[in-house]
């Protein structure tokens, strides 16, 4: 049977359905939820998501139900090491009270990147770049 | 099922949650899913939009958003079982219109000519 599935970076995902993934997307959610389907545009269903973020060494999560990606927002695609995952040294903390830190350390870092952005552009000659997502 | 075919079950069936990117600015957009393509385009009804911030909010009765400004679409958690149904319930109707074996036979036949060494063979065949 696999045989005839042709080995292309979409025909190697058929090993992901039905497991663990985090989903990485371009304005720098991070998903974690079952694999459900996927097409050759990479939109993906997930299943039971919950959205996660970080700041320092805590983590929060966000319920989030099923969720259908459209591929070209996709940055990454990562199976999950169930085993591993509980060794993770990070301490899970209640959403509400890490979403206040989280958009502190987003406003921050947007900010140190567009002083970084200016430096590079008025000083050392580079060209400007574009807005959001940019960098993928 | 394909995460299209996902959405196109989804039509009619109520809250659709949607966020998209239109000039660079994040909204959400949620309401009940009338219509959409191939081209993950859609049609929304009945629907409350709000800012990046999700401060302001804004009712629109209609509105029609275009596939490629879509990050993504959160839709019901029943709605996978309920596109299993009817799935499920669309495929026993196709076999009672054509007859239970002959589907089976349709099927293994298919398989058979997507191997390789059967096509393979004749290519070679016709350039000798």
């Amino acid at each position: 049977m696999d045989s005839l599935i042709p080995f292309t970076t979409s025909g190697s995902l058929v090993d992901c359905v039905d497991r663990k993934m985090l989903v990485v997307l371009r304005d720098g959610r991070k998903l974690h939820g079952v694999l459900r389907s996927y097409d050759q545009f990479a939109n993906l269903v997930l299943e039971d998501t919950v959205e996660r973020i970080y700041a320092g060494n805590t983590f929060a999560e966000k319920w989030c139900g099923l969720f259908l990606i459209r591929g070209e927002n996709v940055v990454l695609l990562g199976e999950i090491d169930l085993d591993q995952e509980d060794d993770v040294p990070l301490r899970q903390v209640d959403y509400k009270q890490l979403d206040d830190y989280y958009r502190q350390d987003a406003a921050a870092k947007k900010q140190r990147e567009e002083a970084k952005a200016k430096i590079l552009y008025e000083q050392k000659g580079f060209c400007k770049e574009g807005g959001e997502g940019d960098g993928y | 099922m394909l995460p299209l075919s996902l959405l196109n079950a989804a039509q009619n069936k109520p809250m659709v949650r949607t966020l998209h990117n239109f000039l660079q600015e994040r909204r959400n957009v949620n309401g009940h899913l009338v219509n959409c393509d191939n081209f993950m385009n859609i049609t929304l009804r009945e629907v409350y939009q709000t800012n990046a911030d999700g401060d302001r909010f804004w009712k629109v009765k209609e509105c029609y958003i275009r596939g490629s400004t879509i990050k993504y679409l959160r839709v019901p958690d029943a709605l996978l079982d309920v596109v299993k149904e009817d799935q499920t319930r669309a495929r026993e109707a196709g076999k009672g219109a054509r007859g239970g074996t002959h589907v089976g036979g349709v099927g293994r036949g298919r398989g058979g000519a997507r191997g390789g060494p059967p096509r393979g063979g004749r290519a070679r065949g016709r350039g000798i």
